[in-house]
């Protein structure tokens, strides 16, 4: 591994961490909606 | 409140990220970049054995005291998330392990400790698979769950010790012997919080959705 | 709970015996374990035999070995200590007829008595077999004992849990073998320093101590796992 390809790895990373994230976030706005109702 | 604290860790864990490939030096000894995986192998497989403690803190809480359904079931989906974790770290470990002894299993006791553990969560797993009233259920995981925490620390720090006591050249297990620089053990140390963090995050989320699942189900 | 010692060591007794007299009429769990042994045996001798093991490579193979047999003899003997109770639905009458302590020992006597016979049945032929060469027949002795409490410990445990439970018969083994496979490292490694004469001093104490925490994790345990 390069360390130009050391940059690609921080960066696939940082896109597949972030995406995990939102969809956590989402998952827990979408528990208190459903909390609420119930 | 919670917002915020949930982009803090998003930060956090970014941060580790970076700095585990950008900030940490590389371990000596080892091939190439493959040190890198240690910040996350590692930090998983504390997380993992983490959850394992909480589940047994809960199933001690549920049996002991009031039979909450709510310990029980946080001591299930800490299980179930302790087996994901744990799950990662092992295939994490043994792609890290082809890379530096050339093969993916080597009997290394860790390895060895990881995969019994893993058999624990899938045996208690299986247990409340096979029972079907719920307050029996609880009841025998609960004390499934007790039964594996005291036979665990031998598995953890008696057992490595005794192998490596037989064998003259002990494979090298990197966590233990390599002194860390103090940045890589920065990164390590904060990627552990991060971790810790997020398995309870998701551990959160996992009983609220097993709650609203277990309230349909008594509809 | 003040117990009138005597009163409590009645029950045991009574546990102890009934556990007998039920064994003796179906012979079930002893037709199983020796069974197990006997074919696991013969085997190993087989397959060994021709190979002609070196000393040094039976120090490090022969221990492992017999090992297994016992653990699996165990597994497929030992978990009907519970499950046919509930199975004749006697569990209801035990649950008020002795105290949980009480039953949890004599069970485990039961259980201790088939371990100990399957060992005496199943070492002295395997050592023969084999030409297992032991260093220290005392060492052995005393690993099979403290060996053999373990086993039947956990598995008096793991037996009650899943008594109430579905597919008793794979889960008892899914369940045992995660909290039997520790004390199996240990005993093997005591085994193997029986063998080659050197002095278990970092493994025989913790088997000691694995006995020891399992045995009270189990007269704690026992109560809540048995009665509802």
């Amino acid at each position: 591994m390069v360390s130009g390809g050391i940059g690609w790895v921080v960066a696939v990373n940082l896109i597949i961490w972030t995406g995990l994230f939102l969809y956590l976030l989402r998952l827990g706005k979408r528990l208190r909606e459903l909390e609420k109702d119930s | 409140m919670k917002k915020l604290l949930a982009w803090l860790l998003w930060l956090w864990i970014s941060l580790v990220i970076v700095g585990a490939f950008l900030y940490a030096p590389l371990a000596k000894g080892f091939l190439g970049e493959s040190s890198r995986i240690l910040f996350f192998h590692v930090p998983m497989a504390w997380a993992s054995f983490i959850g394992f403690i909480a589940a047994a803190v809960w199933s001690g809480r549920y049996l002991f005291g009031r039979r909450d359904p709510r310990h029980d079931r946080a001591a299930a989906v800490a299980i179930e998330l302790g087996l994901v974790f744990g799950v990662f770290a092992t295939v994490t470990g043994a792609l890290w392990a082809r890379i530096m002894w050339g093969a993916y299993w080597n009997w290394d006791p860790r390895q060895i400790s990881i995969l019994i553990s893993l058999l624990f969560y899938g045996a208690y797993l299986a247990l409340r698979a096979a029972v079907d009233d719920r307050e029996t259920r609880g009841r025998l995981s609960a004390a499934y769950a007790l039964l594996g925490l005291v036979v665990t620390p031998f598995l953890f720090w008696i057992m490595p010790r005794i192998t490596y006591s037989l064998h003259p050249e002990p494979v090298i297990n990197a966590q233990g012997k390599v002194e860390m620089e103090a940045r890589m053990s920065q990164v390590l140390y904060a990627s552990g919080i991060g971790f810790t963090a997020l398995f309870f995050w998701i551990h959160n989320l996992q009983c609220r959705i097993q709650a609203l699942f277990d309230r349909r189900a008594a509809l | 709970m003040r117990r009138n010692t005597s009163t409590w060591g009645a029950e045991v007794a009574a546990v102890f015996a009934k556990e007998w007299r039920c064994e003796f009429r179906t012979r079930y769990s002893l037709n199983t374990l020796a069974l197990f042994a006997c074919t696991t045996l013969v085997v190993v001798s087989f397959s060994l035999g021709p190979l002609g093991v070196s000393r040094s490579q039976g120090t490090a193979l022969l221990p492992v070995l017999l090992w297994i047999i016992l653990l699996f003899s165990v597994a497929a003997g030992l978990p009907r200590a519970f499950v046919q109770e509930e199975e004749t639905h006697t569990a209801t009458a035990l649950r008020l007829a002795a105290t949980p302590s009480a039953l949890f020992c004599g069970k485990l006597l039961y259980g201790l008595t088939l371990v100990f016979a399957l060992e005496a049945l199943v070492t002295p032929v395997y050592v023969a077999m084999t030409s297992f060469n032991v260093e220290s027949p005392g060492l052995l002795i005393a690993v099979l004992a403290a060996g053999g409490y373990g086993l039947a410990v956990g598995s008096t445990l793991v037996a009650a849990i899943i008594a109430q439970a579905r597919s008793k018969g794979t889960l008892f083994s899914v369940l045992a073998f995660p909290v039997l496979l520790p004390l199996l490292v240990l005993t093997v490694e005591v085994t193997r320093c029986a063998a080659s004469g050197s002095a278990p001093d970092v493994a025989l104490p913790q088997l000691l101590l694995y006995d020891a925490v399992v045995t009270v994790a189990g007269l704690m345990l026992f109560p809540v796992v048995w009665n509802p």
